[in-house]
């Protein structure tokens, strides 16, 4: 029972991270069905960025942490106005090609710039346990990052349904011709869904190392995008809610599931890439996403 | 066309012969001055930093274009985008280090237990491919490419696989005795001017021996693999799946059955990316996981993209990109103008990417199509002039041939059928 309740806890924290980073991917996909494919390492170059700035330049961590946000978040916007904007969005494969690109370059420059030893992360939540039954504990860190997940899926629903970029976001994302149609600048509002992207997508690496178990290195994202992308696909591409449920569930999957039923930890990325291949064949809209209608 | 080329051949004359017949020898001068010339030692020095082109190198070149050749017939014939290639990659690659170490078995042997393995797993994979369309093809790959390094390593497969050690396969292909491989490197050792190139005039050791037969070995079954790919292209499957490629809904009123087609050419790629796997350890001698990870997937696209997408020769200069620029970047230890520090990282994975985004604005079609604008400035090919029916008597039948040709030399070489 007592480890049963820790691989909950265990299954949370793990599961609030993939749940940010589908988040991420999330609000790229609705506005454009494009899943960028660097978005982990957008995060990871995030993680380091903060880092910088929390241990080279002394600033508070979680200062740190919104500067880091923002940091990349005005990268990204650059990086889509330089590299995505100039193609047809309808068109993926140089689009996917571009993000290839952009996976392979950042991925090489963080191993340049950072090298590839693994670096402590300041704790980002206070250490210890805010629960404890027997043996069995709910630490700070698995509240703490559950709560980041709650706190950024309030504030994104509240900046896409109370704000004007945000109802166009919303109008970019429903029908991108017909908002064009009546006068949304398209690409300044897509260029704010990546901001947001890359701003999430830090934070949400700077929650996964933020423990002592976990430490920051440039390959850290490399298989927690393919987590990420299960759990965005099991909740439905296009769902903010559903990320946050599919990454919960994958994440709890990874620590229940995969122990209980016997298979060794390191197939636990298996598991994830099963739940991915059952979802798209039998329910390809996920459990909340808007189903594909086709015209022909 | 403003400029009218230099040089204009018709097919089906003489000297359109003449000059494919030129191409192919220049081909195979090339081959012979890779694998004789500088064998081993071989390097170019610029800025003090020693380039080597070796044959091993070349061979696990050679490795890389069987499986971008695979690639090119899933993603870039059939429109299926896979970022799994490297999955049978290492299948491939496994499989024959397993038959070869454990069971002694010849090299060329185990393909017959890879093409039909790699087959028929692409098969399976190729099933969900028929309602996972487009991006969620390239996420579920992706996945699978992944994964493949933590599959080696379970400890059920560890008596196979030999786990994080990397399963040994050490047996040498030995030239057979008949060949005069010491004779002809003395023979080209004693040429005035080029001689210093080839060898140092006491034959081959046995090492070096072993190398270039491998090599040669190899070119035999690439260029094998690459003549089945392009009369599959040529043919009524490879015209179904360019059909399925351009417009799949199209395609399917036309009578093409999507699943069949879709299915099978990921069978083919993956068989395609197994035998890939087998030259990769048969040059290095053993299978490591590390070496098979969702990178080794994505440099294959890499590959693919910067060759040209859709195209056979794409392949093999794909294949030499992957295998050479990040080898040649880590060994570039010092250039003008570039901080040391950007050299010592995995600068390779860095010219890559920004090889691929340029390439992907300035030259959608890959190198090859840069190429092939080139050579159109100085080349044209004009399709053979139709007999007139009446005349020929025979009709139709003499005529296909011609035009079949004419229609894939159109289809593979757009950009010079389109302006002459």
């Amino acid at each position: 029972m007592e480890l049963f309740l820790n691989r909950i806890s265990d299954g949370l924290s793990n599961g609030a991270t993939y749940a940010l980073i589908a988040m991420a991917l999330v609000m790229i996909f609705k506005a454009t069905t494009l899943i960028n494919f660097a978005q982990g390492e957008f995060a990871m170059f995030g993680g380091f960025i903060v880092l910088v700035l929390a241990t080279e330049r002394g600033l508070p961590m979680w200062i740190a942490v919104v500067v880091g946000m923002l940091i990349s978040a005005v990268l990204a916007a650059g990086i889509e106005r330089t590299l995505i904007r100039p193609f047809d969005p309808a068109d993926h494969l140089p689009l996917v090609i571009i993000t290839l690109g952009l996976f392979l370059a950042i991925n090489a420059i963080a191993g340049i710039v950072w090298r590839f030893d693994p670096r402590a992360f300041p704790e980002l939540f206070p250490s210890g346990n805010a629960l404890q039954w027997k043996t069995a504990t709910l630490s700070w860190y698995t509240v703490g990052t559950v709560l980041t997940v709650l706190v950024v899926a309030g504030a994104l629903t509240l900046l896409l349904n109370k704000t004007k970029v945000g109802l166009a976001f919303r109008a970019v994302s429903s029908n991108l011709e017909s908002s064009e149609l009546v006068g949304i600048k398209v690409g300044p509002t897509l260029q704010f869904g990546w901001a947001i992207a890359a701003a999430v997508g830090t934070l949400a690496v700077c929650v996964f190392v933020g423990t002592p178990i976990r430490q920051l290195e440039p390959n850290v994202m490399v298989t927690g995008l393919i987590f990420a992308v299960s759990a965005a696909a099991l909740g439905g591409l296009d769902s903010l809610g559903g990320a946050i449920i599919g990454g919960l569930a994958i994440g709890l999957v990874q620590s229940i599931v995969v122990p209980y039923a016997g298979i060794p930890s390191e197939l636990s990325l298996l598991a994830a890439v099963v739940v991915l291949m059952l979802v798209l064949v039998f329910k390809p809209s996920g459990l909340f996403g808007t189903p594909a209608v086709e015209r022909v | 066309m403003a400029t009218t080329p230099r040089f204009q051949f018709t097919q089906g004359t003489s000297s359109y012969k003449t000059y494919k017949l030129l191409g192919y020898a220049l081909l195979v001068l090339v081959l012979l001055i890779v694998a004789l010339a500088y064998n081993d030692t071989g390097s170019i020095t610029l800025f003090d930093n020693d380039y080597k082109i070796s044959v091993p190198r070349v061979t696990k070149a050679i490795s890389f274009m069987i499986a971008i050749l695979g690639l090119q017939v899933v993603a870039g014939f059939t429109g299926q985008l896979s970022l799994g290639q490297g999955f049978f990659f290492g299948t491939g690659a496994y499989i024959s280090a397993w038959l070869v170490g454990d069971h002694n078995w010849p090299w060329f042997a185990t393909l017959l237990v890879i093409v039909p393995a790699c087959f028929l797993i692409g098969l399976l994979f190729g099933l969900p491919a028929l309602r996972i369309r487009g991006l969620y093809l390239a996420l579920v790959t992706l996945g699978l490419a992944a994964v493949f390094p933590s599959l080696i390593l379970l400890d059920v497969l560890e008596p196979y696989t030999a786990g994080a050690a990397g399963k040994q396969a050490k047996s040498a292909l030995v030239p057979p005795g008949w060949l005069p491989l010491d004779g002809i490197i003395d023979g080209l050792h004693s040429l005035p001017l080029v001689g210093d190139f080839f060898g140092d005039g006491e034959g081959m050791s046995s090492k070096e021996e072993q190398r270039v037969w491998t090599f040669f070995l190899m070119v035999v079954l690439a260029v094998v693999c690459f003549k089945m790919v392009s009369n599959l292209i040529k043919s009524r499957p490879g015209r179904a799946i360019r059909a399925i490629r351009d417009n799949e809904t199209s395609a399917a009123v036309n009578g093409i059955s999507l699943s069949y087609y879709k299915t099978m050419s990921f069978g083919v790629a993956s068989a395609l990316g197994g035998v890939g796997g087998m030259v990769y350890v048969a040059e290095l001698g053993i299978a490591s996981s590390g070496d098979f990870t969702q990178l080794l997937s994505i440099l294959f696209i890499v590959g693919m993209v910067v060759g040209g997408v859709g195209t056979l020769s794409g392949a093999v200069i794909g294949g030499l990109v992957i295998a050479f620029v990040p080898d040649w970047a880590s060994s570039t230890q010092n250039f003008p103008g570039v901080p040391e520090r950007w050299l010592q990282g995995p600068t390779g994975g860095l010219i890559l990417g920004i090889l691929l985004i340029v390439l992907t604005f300035v030259l959608p079609g890959g190198i090859i199509a840069g190429v092939r604008q080139i050579k159109a400035k100085f080349v044209r090919v004009l399709p053979a002039r139709p007999e007139l029916l009446a005349t020929a008597g025979v009709g139709a039948s003499t005529m296909s041939p011609l035009t079949d040709e004419a229609v894939v030399d159109a289809i593979d070489d757009p950009t010079t059928s389109s302006e002459s």
